[in-house]
């Protein structure tokens, strides 16, 4: 089946910096996939936001797009939309995979091969954990590249980033007082990195104090050289 | 261990589930069947449909009085009771501790939902010497004590105590109110009790109105027990001298129970699962670094937000802070009828934004997307 990794805008456009390290994996360990070039929107920040018939216009055009293929998203949003809303609103079936189960499958498969010795805090995304149960795969490829050390809140108490709901774009300052709280958290834990695995929550919690990397940064950044240049 | 982990209050929960998602499913009937249960009881009943109509009947029971006493209570707050009295000249007493407070330093600039909590010491000392003529230290036994005669010395001459209720058992006819200061025994045993509660609040027997108390006191306080339950099931009677019935013993000769819809029946039957237990409220990192500013009235955080939109429109629940949530979802973890508050929103926002309520910045966001497909440009 064809995969289609769907960068999502935060990727496309804000955090670029996390499709560069997803394409560079994803290159590395030879999986085959295919780029949108004219994707747009996943319909989430208008669900959201009380949009709910543009959403649905725009998930239209996107299920013409997608045919059958399998998705794989960076973005914890629009893992939601296609696995929850999409389902929700057309009633059919979207195959979707978040990176950090695509990361950890790969891992496991020894396609790729990581060692670091990391202290490493994970901040469950909201729309990855709470609302469609993925609490595993992130931790557990974070626990083969060094130690995971948990927040105060972690799992289904996990605190929010702030951002999400529109309220990044509506409110800036409540978004980034909640995000402090995050931060504080992680400070706490004494973990070298805070990682996440949404790019609305990495942009959100972008920190001086701690340094807040996605997942597909972490592993791309252990990873080295790719595998085709070793091989030449 | 933490109460919630206790496996007989993780019981309690499942049962108190089944009982709040059973009640609300049923609430048509449960509503008749209150009718003629209170009037088995001797209670008089009315609905109110809308919070005017609600204060309309109480106004018609009080209207010869100077002064009554209330206690804290949503309901009545959501019906803007108080003022209402006040205009037709009516002197209204809180007796709730804060609620006095908050009551007497009602002239001064402050946030109007704010609690005592967020005056210092001296603030309160100093505006009850001024309100009571007295001359108390800013020590909290000295300003509980001065307002307690206080309020005891007016309740004396005080006939009518108006309250809210917790569950109501629609069955029994029984009405539960938990209360730990003790005021609630007190408005219920003036010579007119009257109770204002939310349709929302019927459920079957007064085992699941008890069941519903003890775990909202459970959720809001860390405690077992609230150091008082009441139960009402008809005013003071006795049949000692002579098997000849008589009212007005002790207690009150008169309870009228009054139940307010105001909107309810047309939110959704999850948003009405709530128990008013504020575990949403405290557990929401928005509320948290928002405060009252994320609420409406006494409703405040997510659902309350959300509950707002039914009893006060598309407005107040904007202005209530309707895209202030980030819908994380973290409420309805902590929730223990697990109320998918963020769902809720969502549909509500919906209704905000069609009726013209909404922000530039979200405005701007869905035009870009038409016309370039992304939120950005
Ligand atoms: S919605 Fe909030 S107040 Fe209502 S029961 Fe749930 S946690 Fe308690
Ligand atoms: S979903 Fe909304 S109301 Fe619930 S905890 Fe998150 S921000 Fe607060």
């Amino acid at each position: 089946m064809d995969l289609i990794y769907f960068r999502g805008c935060m990727g496309r456009e804000r955090v670029p910096e996390i499709v560069r390290a997803t394409r560079q994996i994803l290159d590395h360990a030879g999986v085959s996939y295919s780029i949108l070039e004219d994707e747009e929107c996943c319909g989430s920040v208008l669900l959201r936001t009380g949009f709910r018939e543009d959403a649905k216009e725009k998930i239209n055009e996107n299920l013409n797009l997608f045919s059958d293929s399998r998705l794989l998203v960076s973005c914890a949003g629009c893992y939601r939309t296609f696995k929850i809303d999409y389902p929700r609103l057309f009633n059919v079936k979207v195959d979707v995979i978040h990176s950090s189960h695509l990361f950890y499958q790969l891992l496991e498969a020894g396609e790729i091969q990581i060692k670091g010795d990391l202290k490493v805090t994970y901040h469950d995304p909201c729309h990855l954990g709470r609302h469609c149960g993925e609490y595993d795969a992130p931790r557990k490829v974070l626990e083969a590249i060094g130690t995971l050390v948990e927040m105060e809140d972690h799992h289904m108490n996990a605190q929010c980033c702030g951002a999400g709901g529109g309220v990044k774009s509506a409110y800036p300052h409540i978004a980034e007082k909640v995000a402090q709280e995050r931060i504080k958290q992680a400070l706490n834990t004494g973990a070298d990195i805070l990682c996440t695995t949404c790019p609305f929550c990495k942009y959100n919690l972008k920190s001086h104090r701690i340094k807040v990397m996605d997942i597909s940064e972490i592993i791309a950044n252990l990873m080295g050289v790719p595998r085709s240049t070793k091989i030449n | 261990m933490e109460i919630i982990e206790d496996p007989m209050i993780r019981e309690l929960k499942e049962t108190v589930k089944n009982i709040r998602e059973t009640s609300i499913k049923n609430l048509e009937k449960l509503l008749q069947r209150v009718g003629e249960s209170f009037e088995d009881n001797d209670i008089e009943f009315y609905i109110a449909e809308t919070g005017e109509e609600a204060n309309n009947i109480i106004y018609d029971i009080v209207k010869d009085e100077k002064t009554i006493a209330k206690s804290k209570s949503n309901t009545l707050t959501e019906i803007n009771l108080v003022k209402f009295l006040e205009k037709k000249g009516l002197e209204v007493i809180e007796t709730d501790l804060g609620d006095r407070i908050i009551q007497l330093t009602n002239d001064k600039p402050i946030h109007p939902t704010a609690p005592a909590l967020h005056f210092n010491m001296e603030e309160i000392a100093d505006t009850i010497n001024e309100k009571l003529k007295v001359k108390v230290d800013a020590n909290p036994e000295d300003i509980m004590n001065t307002i307690k005669s206080d309020v005891l010395r007016k309740l004396e001459d005080v006939n009518v105590g108006i309250t809210g209720a917790n569950a109501v058992a629609a069955y029994d006819g029984s009405i539960v109110m938990v209360h730990n200061e003790g005021n609630i025994g007190l408005l219920s045993l003036k010579d007119t009790h009257i109770v204002v509660f939310g349709i929302d609040k019927l459920v079957s027997t007064l085992e699941d109105a008890i069941s519903v108390a003890k775990l909202e006191t459970v959720y809001a306080t860390g405690s077992r027990v609230p150091s008082y339950i009441g139960v009402v099931s008809g005013p003071s009677k006795t049949a000692d001298i002579q098997k000849i019935l008589l009212k007005n013993m002790y207690g009150a000769s008169r309870v009228v129970a009054i139940a307010l819809d105001n909107g309810r029946r047309k939110a959704p039957p999850e948003c009405l699962w709530c128990i008013g237990c504020g575990t949403c409220i405290t557990s929401c990192p928005i509320y948290n670094v928002v405060g009252y500013d994320f609420g409406y009235k006494g409703y405040l955080g997510g659902r309350g937000v959300a509950f707002t939109n039914f009893i006060e429109g598309e407005r107040a629940s904007f202005d209530a802070g309707i895209y202030m949530c980030t819908l994380c979802s973290r409420c309805t973890t902590k929730c223990p009828l697990e109320v998918p508050i963020a769902d809720i929103i969502e549909e509500v926002r919906c209704k905000v934004q069609r009726a013209g309520y909404k922000l530039d910045a979200h405005e701007n966001i869905k035009r870009n997307i038409k016309e370039t497909g992304t939120p950005f440009r």
